[in-house]
């Protein structure tokens, strides 16, 4: 009878998972295949192609786009990592203080996170617009810290910055989301505890906050790695001429000369990090 | 935490927690200021408008009351007697229709179509296979949850060149129809892992007690989901529907390798990108579309809210 009760409950549970196993097996887990098949190809916008054997990645090795493309892609990452953890914490910090319409302050802090990126990159466009822009009155008009006003999206090694600042703003808030969710789950008496020992504001933030909150920095660091190394819109929408690899696989896939061959083979490239990073995640994080 | 403050401390903190909510908020103002002001405005870096402008909104919306004035070579054109009546009528339409070069409602409504599609077909799978997962016994179902989150982070850039390929080898890429059904089922499949997850973490809080329950009462099981499970989760449900729809909504790459050629079926974030490099000088109208877009998502998640903070940031949410 349980032997039946299972093998129903098993039928069930096939039955249950199969239209998404079979939408995520047919457009996920096989385009990760078919594209190392494809990487292998010179291919042609209409589906054409022909074997070219290891040719894809030999021209990749001797690529001075790429090289720079993964040079971006480094500094955008170190850059965005950094900034918004430390920033998601003193912001977390901040607001775990009791000051008045704190739950509003709360809920407002998180709308760059929730906002469409379509709708607020012609926002920041806008700021550092050569001509109108607020971020040139004060650099020029302003505080005179510069002689003359600058098109700082318009050159790539400034826009990086910009396109850095930008993704910092957006996604501070959900670091500070899973670090304030912590912050509030220490208790009390461990920092009586600290205060006690004659500790200070500081020494309570290094011996008591931080050890507490480093399994979830650690977790907000990977998670950025893995999110911003497949972001595409925030970067490409913002400023088109800073080129991370997601990017540069959209040029050459779609753009100008179209080598999809080449592009199938960065994208080979990209998702040997990608799944280096989700593995940490998982052994790390998750511990499975 | 700190029990008494000095006023110093008071002040300093008070300072700081302004400091980020400017910066914030600064970029919406921003949009907001300057989608109100007059050209001669925009270069004022004062926030407030000098005098208010609303022509922006008024075009994007189509409530424009401004006569379309017809070219002079079309004027004299439509006097000559060689032109019938209904000639003429249709010459006088095709003039009015192309003035209005953005039809930001259509390109709304494409958006609107093809997001609630995604949201609700993605949410209906996903809740049979996240209540498997949560529930039910079966050989490979910790394999299919790995796969899931694995999927899950795996972006849509690694993807684009193969599924464009499969696109167009199974000849979908080739008609406007095919292309539709391309793209949303590349929506699905795109926030399909997110609404599993979600949903999945969701049903394990439930308790089975319940379930087991009715079906002492004689449910069977799969009565049971339909009778205590999904009327349970209808907030869930909601949320996840939500951020399915938001994802959809945002979605640019696959909209701008899919429906470039496709015109009349840009979706909002394509249709903005290309108003924006199409033309200089009109901040205004790009900011009000910036208004326009950002509104649905601010509503969709005030709607969410409650739930948001609560379940959807574990693991952290798709982006």
């Amino acid at each position: 009878m349980s032997d039946f009760i299972a093998a129903q409950e098993s039928k069930l549970g096939y039955r249950m998972v199969a239209p998404a196993f079979l939408v995520i097996g047919l457009l996920i887990l096989y385009p990760i295949f078919f594209n190392v098949y494809l990487s292998f190809f010179d291919v042609q916008l209409n589906g054409e192609k022909s074997f070219v054997g290891a040719q894809n990645y030999s021209k990749l090795l001797s690529d001075s786009g790429f090289y720079d493309s993964l040079g971006t892609t480094l500094i955008y990452l170190t850059g965005t990592v950094i900034g918004t953890t430390v920033l998601g914490l003193a912001v977390a910090l901040l607001l775990n203080e009791d000051f008045p319409f704190k739950n509003t302050v709360r809920a407002i802090v998180l709308l760059p996170y929730f906002a469409p990126v379509i709708s607020v990159v012609f926002g920041w466009q806008f700021i550092f617009d050569p001509v109108n822009g607020v971020y040139n009155h004060m650099m020029v008009e302003v505080l005179g810290w510069s002689a003359e006003r600058r098109n700082l999206i318009g050159e790539p090694d400034s826009a990086i910055w910009v396109v850095i600042i930008f993704d910092v703003w957006k996604h501070f808030p959900i670091a500070f989301l899973l670090i304030l969710a912590k912050l509030q789950s220490i208790p009390r008496d461990q920092y009586e505890a600290a205060a006690i020992d004659g500790y200070g504001a500081w020494g309570r933030f290094v011996n008591v906050t931080l050890p507490e909150c480093r399994f979830v920095i650690a977790t907000v660091v990977l998670l950025r790695l893995i999110w911003n190394l497949n972001r595409f819109e925030d970067v490409y929408l913002l400023a088109p001429n800073v080129e991370t690899l997601p990017i540069y696989i959209y040029y050459q896939a779609f753009t100008g000369v179209i080598d999809q061959g080449l592009a199938a083979a960065i994208s080979v490239v990209q998702l040997l990090f990608l799944s280096g990073l989700i593995w940490l995640y998982v052994k790390k994080v998750l511990k499975w | 935490m700190s029990l008494k403050r000095t006023n110093f401390q008071r002040v300093f903190l008070l300072g700081a927690v302004l400091l980020v909510l400017m910066f914030s908020i600064f970029p919406f103002i921003q949009i907001l200021s300057t989608s109100l002001k007059y050209q001669v405005d925009w270069g004022n870096p004062s926030l407030i408008p000098a005098q208010i402008n609303l022509d922006a909104y008024k075009e994007l919306l189509g409530i424009s009351t401004e006569e379309i004035e017809l070219p002079e070579t079309i004027k004299i054109m439509l006097d000559s007697p060689a032109i019938s009546e209904e000639q003429r009528a249709a010459i006088v339409k095709k003039f009015k229709s192309n003035a209005n070069v953005f039809p930001f409602g259509r390109y709304m409504l494409n958006t609107f179509v093809i997001a609630t599609l995604t949201a609700l077909l993605s949410t209906a799978i996903a809740t049979f296979a996240a209540y498997a997962l949560s529930r039910l016994k079966f050989k490979g179902r910790s394999a299919f949850s790995n796969m899931v989150l694995f999927v899950y982070m795996v972006g849509g850039v690694l993807l684009m060149v193969p599924l464009y390929q499969m696109s167009v080898s199974v000849g979908l890429a080739s008609s406007v129809t095919g292309t539709l059904i391309s793209l949303l089922l590349i929506y699905l499949v795109q926030t399909l892992p997110v609404a599993i997850y979600m949903l999945g973490n969701y049903f394990r809080t439930i308790p089975f007690s319940l379930e087991e329950a009715a079906m002492i009462d004689g449910y069977s099981r799969t009565e049971a989901i339909f009778a205590i499970i999904i009327p349970l989760s209808r907030p869930m449900l909601l949320t996840v529907m939500i951020y399915c729809f938001v994802i959809a909504w945002n979605e640019y790459l696959f909209a701008s390798v899919f429906l470039k050629q496709y015109h009349d079926f840009h979706t909002l974030p394509l249709a903005l990108q290309t108003l924006f490099t199409s033309k200089n000088a009109i901040w205004d109208r790009i900011m009000a579309a910036s208004m326009l877009t950002l509104l649905p998502v601010i509503i969709a998640f005030t709607v969410a809210n409650r739930f948001i903070s609560s379940g959807g940031t574990e693991g952290g949410v798709k982006e």
